[in-house]
């Protein structure tokens, strides 16, 4: 047998979000959703960012984007890991009416337990709502989940 | 451009964990066996480049370390680039030779992932703490959101993606240095639990440890040492930008179709089909590969899933696709796109486990970040493309 | 075939509350503007910066694009960003690339450097010791002074130099001058190291754009040469070498000085990643410039180091040696004609890299 020593890391951060997103974060307490818009190319830039990687410019003019988009892609995890959030859950990437870019965010209101049952209610294509938490705090978090619109 | 070969390639056993070796010993380990391939001694090198990604060992640079083993006394440099890490710094080692300042380069890449009791939360820490960490994303749940769009927009089946579990588990049965060695077939894969959807847990890589060492040399080093170096006809590699929201669409990695011109276009690559003989992919995960395939030319759009379940991609197919077993059967992270360029290297050289016949031309590749990294290398028996 | 520098950007260094890609992307246009030059004329990036430090584990994934890499080449080392221009000056000799980014990302005011770098000792033989990275440094202070007798006040007008350099420079982190006396009368933090004696930790980034020569002249009619490089490794296990001399920093000048075809007379001006003021002399000594020892005799002269107040004042892990390479390139666009800059890394300055500069 060879020695064998458990070790954790345990490194404080405080990290700084900047000008920029700190405006998203603000408006998040409004339930608003905020975008940047490149001089550019024109592109509205969900989550916002200070310059456009692609025109490599400023970017300082805001726009709101609506809380509704429709989903891009989506995956609904099953395993336990150490640290992450307690499975099933649904990841997803919705585009925002308004924006030129895709989110990561959660989906939620639709039963998880078999995943093809929740693929077809989730599919490429399908519309979906912000659920607000009730007392946004400026956090991502503030929105808990997208949820299929009923047409 | 002064022409460089790989001329040595050395792998540990890829396992779960490597109790028995510390961080050096194990890069030691490597080192050894590629400078025993190549028929040289630590004298005749001259100077290191190493590989890893720092957080997943549970030492942060461990190749301050493990530079014990490689490098001390010598110019050493160390290059992390995420998924990418270990083709980068063959990359950096072959342009260490190319720029006439050094002969003889070792790249060594060395990952224990199996000292991290879970891999996904590392991986989550590199995604974004202001905007996106909270959501849990790790390497797996961007590969699946890739499969869901790849199968509702081209109709590719569950079945179709356990067809190359299958085809990389075969393989990695002739492969002494692979990790999961366990013959599968199609309904062992759909049986598997759904980690995160669609992808299943046969159609996910392990957590490996182990190292790998390839060793560069100049035109006339790698003459003198060799009689069937393995010539490096082109590198090429690419960033995307940072948010995985931002691909303009996920049901193609466009990226890599860019990446994969620039290369074909330095090496004079005309149809990749008939030009290249054997590929050594990046693919952790079974949709990639058939990502891959389609974005490098080896199918059309949306036509990749087609390609192992009809054979073409198994060793004896048209185009044999991972004959090492791949990155589904053996995952060492920043050490895996070193792996690939070992493989490839060895398939021109004819030494590979799992010989494809006749191969003369092989691609080496690795993709980092959240899809937002890739990195290709392209070998040869010979020292330009022969038609 | 040369390569030369043709643009530089460095940020204010100090405490940034933007984001570390923030300050990288204003370092990287600064670099352009500086060489008149567009984006999209930049064909490769090369970073160089630690991923824990600034808190994500693939920090190239942030600084990539705003180092102006979107769809281009990417590569990072994971080191300080000496290094990045010593493998964009290779990836432009080898003739693979024309114009590469080179850019040093630092940020230190986010988590304690102390304890990432704690983190890089082996869990077995040293960590459990609870050695800091400056302990490090200070008992490498330590044997050297005893060998050679240097004096406090020798130690500590190295730092009084150096922040009175340092209050001139515009870039630099720590401005305010001090006294010998300040110095000698600061707390005792690490013997035989006193507060004034330590670095700061600073939030920065540097760009500098590469060019091949011919591209180079196109860009700028006096573009800054890269002369020589030079870089080596030093044993890990401290107990094994002389923590007396720095090893590393002495093999990384012999072959920087024999690329460039020249030695130590010839250089006009030098910057140094002193960590402590010892290491100011010993790195004077093992680059040549004074006899074993002697490093403390040049401190009197008015030999011409760290014009940028050196790492004693600015110290942003992952970029410090960037940052003094490209004060020194300032200064050959200022007349001098060349000049040399030093870079460590690791615990006791295990990993060493030089650069020489000329016009």
């Amino acid at each position: 047998m060879v020695l064998r020593i458990e070790a954790k890391w345990e490194i404080p951060y405080v990290h700084s979000a900047g000008e920029h997103a700190t405006k998203f974060f603000e408006a998040l307490k409004e339930k608003k959703i905020l975008g940047v818009k490149c001089p550019k190319c024109q592109r509205v830039l969900v989550p916002p960012r200070a310059f456009c990687e692609r025109c490599y410019v400023d970017t300082d003019e805001w726009v709101e984007v609506k809380d509704e988009g429709v989903i891009e892609t989506v995956t609904i995890n099953y395993a336990r890991f150490t640290g992450l959030p307690d499975p099933p859950y649904a990841v997803g990437i919705i585009k925002l009416d308004g924006a030129d870019t895709g989110m990561l965010a959660y989906l939620g209101g639709v039963d998880l337990t078999d995943w093809k049952k929740a693929h077809e209610k989730l599919k490429v294509g399908t519309r979906v709502k912000a659920v607000w938490k009730d007392r946004p705090e400026g956090r991502i978090t503030d929105i808990l989940y997208f949820k299929p619109v009923e047409e | 451009m002064r022409r460089a070969a790989v001329i040595g390639v050395g792998q540990t056993k890829f396992r779960t964990r490597r109790d028995d070796k510390t961080h050096p010993e194990l890069t030691r380990e490597a080192v050894s066996r590629a400078l025993e391939h190549a028929g040289i001694t630590m004298d005749d090198v001259d100077a290191f480049v190493f590989g890893t990604m720092d957080p997943f060992d549970g030492i942060n640079c461990p190749d301050r370390w493990s530079s014990t083993a490689a490098g001390f006394g010598k110019p050493f440099m160390k290059i992390s680039t995420g998924g990418t890490t270990g083709l980068t710094t063959g990359i950096a080692a072959y342009q260490h030779v190319a720029s006439g300042l050094f002969d003889v380069v070792v790249a060594v890449c060395t990952q224990r992932v199996g000292e991290n009791v879970d891999a996904q939360p590392v991986l989550n820490t590199a995604v974004d703490p202001i905007y996106e960490r909270h959501s849990g994303v790790g390497a797996i749940s961007v590969a699946a959101i890739q499969a869901t769009v790849h199968m509702q927009k081209y109709g590719t089946t569950e079945e179709q993606m356990a067809w190359v579990s299958v085809k990389d588990h075969e393989n990695a049965l002739k492969n002494p240095y692979a990790h999961i060695k366990k013959k599968i077939g199609v309904e062992d894969v759909l049986s598997s639990p759904v980690v995160s959807s669609p992808l299943k847990l046969y159609e996910c890589c392990p957590r490996s440890d182990g190292s790998v060492a390839v060793i560069f040399a100049s035109e006339e080093k790698a003459e003198q040492i060799r009689d069937d170096p393995a010539w490096i006809l082109a590198e090429s590699s690419i960033s995307d930008s940072y948010f995985v929201g931002d691909r303009p669409d996920l049901a193609v990695w466009d990226s890599l179709s860019i990446a994969g011109r620039r290369l074909y276009r330095l090496a004079g690559i005309d149809d990749p089909k008939k030009d290249i003989d054997v590929a050594e992919l990046y693919s952790p995960f079974t949709i990639q590969e058939i990502l891959e395939l389609e974005a490098l030319g080896f199918a059309e759009k949306g036509e990749g899933a087609k390609l192992a379940e009809e054979g073409v991609t198994f060793v004896d197919g048209d185009m044999p696709t991972n004959p090492s077993g791949g990155v589904l059967c053996t995952n060492p992270i920043g050490a895996t796109g070193l792996v690939r360029l070992g493989e490839a290297s060895l398939q021109v050289m004819g030494e590979a486990s799992n010989q494809v016949d006749g191969a003369e031309v092989a691609l080496a590749h690795a993709w980092g970040g959240t899809l937002q990294f890739h990195a290709l290398m392209l070998v040869s028996s010979h020292k330009k493309l022969r038609r | 075939m040369k390569v030369g520098i043709v643009g530089i950007g460095i940020t204010h260094f100090g405490v940034h509350e933007e984001p570390f890609y923030n300050v990288a992307y204003t370092a990287a246009r600064k670099a352009l503007e500086d060489a008149e030059m567009e984006r999209h004329e930049i064909d490769n990036v090369v970073l160089g910066g630690y991923d824990v430090s600034v808190g994500r584990t693939i920090s190239n994934m942030y600084t990539a694009p705003a180092a102006g890499g979107y769809l281009k080449d990417e590569i990072r080392v994971s080191d300080d960003a000496a290094y990045a221009l010593a493998l964009a000056y290779m990836r432009i000799k080898s003739g693979i690339f024309d114009v590469a980014m080179v850019l040093g990302y630092g940020h230190c005011s986010e988590t304690p450097i102390e304890l990432v770098e704690l983190l890089s000792l082996d869990p077995f033989f040293h960590r459990d010791l609870g050695i800091s990275y400056q302990m490090s440094y200070a008992m490498q202070s330590y044997a050297y002074k005893m060998k050679y007798g240097v004096e406090d006040e020798t130690a500590a007008e190295v730092v009084v130099r150096a922040r009175k350099r340092a209050s001139k420079y515009e870039y630099a982190h720590v401005r305010e001058e001090v006294s010998v006396d300040d110095v000698l009368s600061s707390e005792m933090v690490i013997f035989p190291l006193r507060k004034l004696e330590l670095p700061p930790w600073s939030d920065g980034c540097v760009a500098l754009i590469l060019a091949e020569e011919t591209i180079a002249r196109r860009i700028n009619p006096e573009p800054i040469w890269v002369e020589g490089l030079g870089w080596n490794t030093e044993n890990y296990y401290m107990g094994s070498r002389d923590l007396a001399e720095l090893s590393s920093t002495r093999k990384a000048g012999e072959m920087a000085y024999r690329m460039a075809g020249c030695d130590a007379k010839s250089v006009e001006a030098v910057e140094i990643m002193d960590l402590t003021p010892y290491h100011h002399l010993m790195a004077l000594e093992a680059l040549g410039f004074a006899a074993d020892g002697k490093g403390g005799e040049l401190i009197e002269s008015d030999f011409p180091t760290n014009s940028s107040g050196g790492a004693l004042c600015t110290n942003a892990h992952g970029t410090t040696g960037l940052f003094l390479t490209a004060n020194l390139a300032l200064q050959i666009r200022d007349g001098c004609d060349r000049g040399i800059s030093h870079a460590v890394s690791g615990y006791a300055a295990q990993n060493s890299i030089v650069t020489i500069l000329g016009v």
